[in-house]
């Protein structure tokens, strides 16, 4: 008896549970569950369903290159049988097994490693761009912006005297100019000619 | 030495049975008297296994094997593997297939020199067929039929092939395979002699049906019965047994 996995998900399938397709190419496909079944027949791919084995492994969420993970493999030249050989397998299986957890503990908080670091840098950033949401009272900008008015109040004096000349100046201009006739307000369309061409015409208001 | 035998009332000794020069596989069988006859002959001298492949009897087209290998279908159990490799001798390997054609028995033709295989087999089949059993592999058909271990019973002294082969093909096969072919017939005029009856060097079993000139067919053209028996062994096979069993 053989416990195979499933061809979508990877879970263990028990001998009498589960459903195999077989096509008409003579392979085999084990499926767990109906779900495994159904989401098969939709010709959906594994790989791009987040709650598949396949997915995670493809996407490095899980230990995929490892020494511990080749022992459980379908073997196709078998050995003779040896008790000693036996004895010692069995006693491996469980160390293996017991390695296998650690190293996946360890892949697990590489994986997870900075990710405190990396929201709460996150969070700093949504508050620091929505200050207006919040009570004056709470704001941290306030202070500093009051601080660049004080730094600035003197050059924004000269500023302002300065525009107001140009105004001066301005005004001065328009008094001395001829005025202007006033425009006749008109809309333009172009109409399209039948034997090719653009042609003008005015549209009165 | 050229016997008949049956099993459970069917003459295709070559399904249910598989015989090469260091071990012979027996389907398990309601009754042991298909089992007795290989016994008779071949008790003490090669290790006879019973077994089955993927849950069947047909062991003898599942599987294709020699002196140096056994080849088994990818159907097969890892219990029946076990099994096969607890009881034959260990200077044979044992191999397993991924091939789509499965009845390797039926695509498979061998003996310890050359292996006659399927046109349409895959190429790291072909590869594995000629490290396991340490032949040179042919892609041929014989009379046009692609099933080449079906239509053709090989041991190392010669072979015979499905009855309606051409001269040229026999010709170009027994280039091929440096031995002796003859075009003959097995259990009452059955074409399909690969299935119809198991050799090896020194001893073929055939149905019961097979008729006293085909059963002379077969002693000449493998060249049984003319002190080549089990006692033989000792004598003029010596080499061929010290090899396999070194």
């Amino acid at each position: 008896m053989r416990i195979e996995t499933c061809y979508f998900c990877s879970a263990p399938v028990y001998p009498s549970k589960g459903i195999t397709f077989v096509r008409n190419d003579a392979r085999a496909f084990r499926f767990c569950k109906s779900k495994c079944h159904k989401n098969f027949k939709m010709k959906r791919n594994p790989r791009k369903l987040a709650w598949t084995k396949s997915f995670r492994r493809a996407h490095g969420k899980e230990l995929t290159v490892d020494s511990t993970l080749q022992f459980a493999a379908r073997r196709n030249v078998p050995t003779r049988y040896n008790r000693e050989l036996i004895q010692t397998t069995l006693k491996a299986m469980s160390r293996v097994s017991e390695i296998r957890a650690r190293r996946e503990r360890a892949f697990y908080r590489a994986r997870m490693r900075g990710n405190k670091e990396r929201q709460r840098a996150e969070d700093r950033k949504l508050v620091e761009e929505n200050q207006h949401l919040l009570p004056p009272s709470e704001r941290s900008e306030v202070q500093k912006e009051e601080e660049d008015m004080e730094v600035d109040v003197e050059k924004v004096k000269e500023k302002v005297a300065r525009r107001r000349k140009e105004i001066e100046m301005e005004e001065e201009e328009l008094d001395s100019e001829v005025e202007e006739l006033p425009k006749i307000k008109s809309k333009r369309k172009l109409k399209m000619k039948v034997g090719g061409g653009v042609e003008e015409m005015e549209v009165d208001e | 030495m050229a016997v008949r035998a049956q099993f459970e009332n069917s003459n295709e000794v070559g399904v249910f049975a598989t015989l090469t020069n260091a071990y012979a596989i027996v389907a398990v069988g309601a009754s042991e008297n298909f089992y007795s006859v290989f016994e008779a002959e071949l008790q003490d001298v090669i290790p006879i296994c019973h077994a089955t492949i993927a849950g069947t009897r047909i062991v003898g087209r599942l599987t294709a094997g020699n002196k140096k290998g056994l080849l088994v279908p990818t159907t097969t159990t890892d219990q029946e593997l076990q099994h096969l490799r607890n009881s034959i001798p260990d200077a044979v390997k044992i191999q397993r297939i991924e091939e789509r054609l499965s009845a390797l028995g039926n695509v498979i033709c061998c003996n310890d020199h050359v292996a006659l295989v399927h046109p349409d087999i895959e190429r790291e089949t072909e590869e594995i067929i000629a490290d396991v059993l340490g032949v040179e592999v042919f892609r041929q058909t014989i009379a046009d039929n692609v099933l080449t271990g079906s239509y053709m019973a090989l041991s190392n002294q010669g072979g015979i092939v499905h009855p309606k082969t051409s001269i040229q093909d026999q010709d170009e096969l027994s280039s091929l395979l440096q031995v002796p072919l003859v075009a003959g017939s097995v259990n009452r005029g059955s074409a399909v002699v690969g299935a119809g009856m198991v050799v090896n060097d020194w001893m073929a079993v055939t149905g019961l049906d097979t008729t006293a000139t085909e059963l002379s067919v077969v002693e000449s053209v493998f060249r049984l019965g003319e002190g080549n028996g089990p006692s033989a062994i000792n004598t003029t096979h010596k080499d061929a047994m010290v090899e396999s069993f070194y």
